[in-house]
């Protein structure tokens, strides 16, 4: 409950914060620059959602503790939300700043794999009867899955330039000033939190089914 | 399980390697798709309907000389992947149906199985690209500087594309929903690959920039990679 309260006060904060204290950043145009502190904070949680779920699939398919297929399942439901965030506030920065929602920049590319791979994680976890063979079939899935990403890490660079910013990746760069880099920072740790509390709650509620189901199932 | 006087039993004996295993599992398949031609017919069909629809629509002449290569690229590596993801799961899916995946797992080791479930797709695969690539250079009027490069290129391609796609058929065989699962898992999986054949076959096309082929030695890695990752992961799907 105290984390909940806390989480929230330090969300407000941030946000006014970065809205009528922080100035825009030079090089772009008008207030465009702001989606920095909502945009990278999404992309950082779907990328740390996505490693931490194919790390819990595969202490799963080694451990087999029920637990850590619930962390993995709850995590890339996370992350592919996140990632949908991350999707759009980067689309509305492709439109205000290159021109066009979508125009298949390296980075777009990836993010729609990174997509497409976690939506047919969810396919083949829905199309799995079986409950043991659907977390071994997913947490297989999903290192397998992981595998390829570096193939689109590497190739599709070769193919386009991208026009991404990469100032936005580094924080320590000399492009960010102190205090933007200091609410950048404050708001990927708003984010973080934000995630740890979705995933509690998600992987409580998965634990709460599973009891609820196999009480049903005892009773007969 | 012991051999029969005329050895046409797959049995796991002490002498038996993993590869005489996968080489029998192998030949097993290939005599059993012989005889219904079930799987070649479903993936040629749909690989041919298609050519004869791009050419059709496109013929030789509508598309600009200097857009060909790449455009056909992307055509002809279409038409590929999509015809192989019509068929490929049968490997897999036949044993479920037919009932004799228990049977399998008694009498091989899995990566045995894996292997040799792999030889046979990518048989498959060489009769689908020995015939429609000739073909759709033909009917389409393909000009490629770099055979060469190009014919590697076709090659590690189809090698990835058995490889990326053989575990997916090992896992949806025990899933519900089949057909329209196997190409929803194998796509985002194959995605580096189609956009890796389908620029080095634009390049061996053009006959620019094509030194070292480049894009023939990411497929062959892509290929090994996905192959290892599946042998250490084939026995976790295939015990359950």
């Amino acid at each position: 409950m105290i984390y909940k309260i806390l989480l929230t006060i330090w969300m407000n904060l941030i946000i006014a914060a970065v809205f009528l204290y922080v100035e825009p950043a030079a090089g772009f145009p008008g207030e465009v620059s702001r989606i920095l502190f909502f945009h990278v904070p999404t992309a950082w949680v779907a990328t740390l959602a996505f490693f931490l779920s194919m790390i819990a699939s595969c202490v799963y398919l080694i451990t087999r503790k029920v637990n850590a297929d619930f962390l993995a399942q709850s995590s890339a439901e996370l992350g592919f939300l996140f990632c949908f965030l991350a999707t759009v506030t980067g689309s509305i920065f492709a439109k205000a700043t290159w021109g066009s929602f979508w125009n298949w920049d390296p980075r777009q590319t990836s993010i729609v794999m990174l997509l497409m791979i976690y939506g047919a994680y969810f396919v083949l976890r829905s199309a799995v009867p079986d409950h043991e063979k659907r977390r071994v079939f997913a947490g297989v899935y999903s290192i397998l899955a992981f595998c390829t990403v570096p193939f689109l890490v590497f190739v599709v660079p070769r193919i386009t330039n991208s026009l991404h910013p990469e100032d936005t990746l580094n924080p320590a760069s000399p492009g960010m000033d102190m205090k933007t880099l200091i609410f950048f920072l404050g708001s990927l740790c708003a984010y973080t939190g934000l995630f740890v509390w979705m995933l509690r709650l998600k992987v409580r509620m998965l634990r709460l089914l599973d009891r609820e189901q196999r009480a049903f199932r005892s009773n007969f | 399980m012991h051999p029969t006087k005329s050895g046409r039993w797959i049995t796991q004996t002490v002498s038996s390697t993993y590869l005489s295993e996968a080489v029998a599992i192998w030949f097993r398949d290939l005599r059993s798709e012989f005889r219904t031609r079930y799987a070649v017919n479903s993936i040629l069909m749909f690989a041919l309907t298609t050519l004869v629809a791009v050419s059709f629509s496109i013929g030789s002449f509508r598309i600009e000389e200097s857009e060909r290569p790449f455009l056909y690229a992307v055509l002809l590596w279409i038409i590929l992947v999509f015809s192989a993801l019509s068929g490929l799961s049968r490997s897999f899916v036949k044993e479920q149906e037919a009932g004799t995946m228990d049977i399998l797992k008694l009498s091989a080791r899995p990566q045995a199985v894996f292997l040799g479930k792999l030889f046979f797709n990518l048989t498959m695969l060489g009769a689908l690209g020995l015939i429609i690539v000739p073909a759709f250079i033909l009917l389409m009027g393909y000009k490629i500087k770099f055979p060469g490069c190009f014919a590697a290129m076709m090659v590690t391609g189809g090698l990835g594309l058995g490889a990326g796609t053989t575990l997916v058929a090992a896992m949806i065989a025990q899933a519900d929903a089949r057909g329209a699962l196997f190409s929803a898992l194998s796509f985002p999986l194959l995605l580096p690959l189609i956009i890796t054949a389908i620029k080095g076959s634009e390049r061996a096309a053009y006959g620019i920039s094509a030194a070292g082929w480049p894009e023939v030695k990411i497929a062959a890695a892509y290929a090994v990679i996905m192959i290892t990752v599946s042998l250490l992961l084939f026995p976790l799907i295939w015990e359950e």
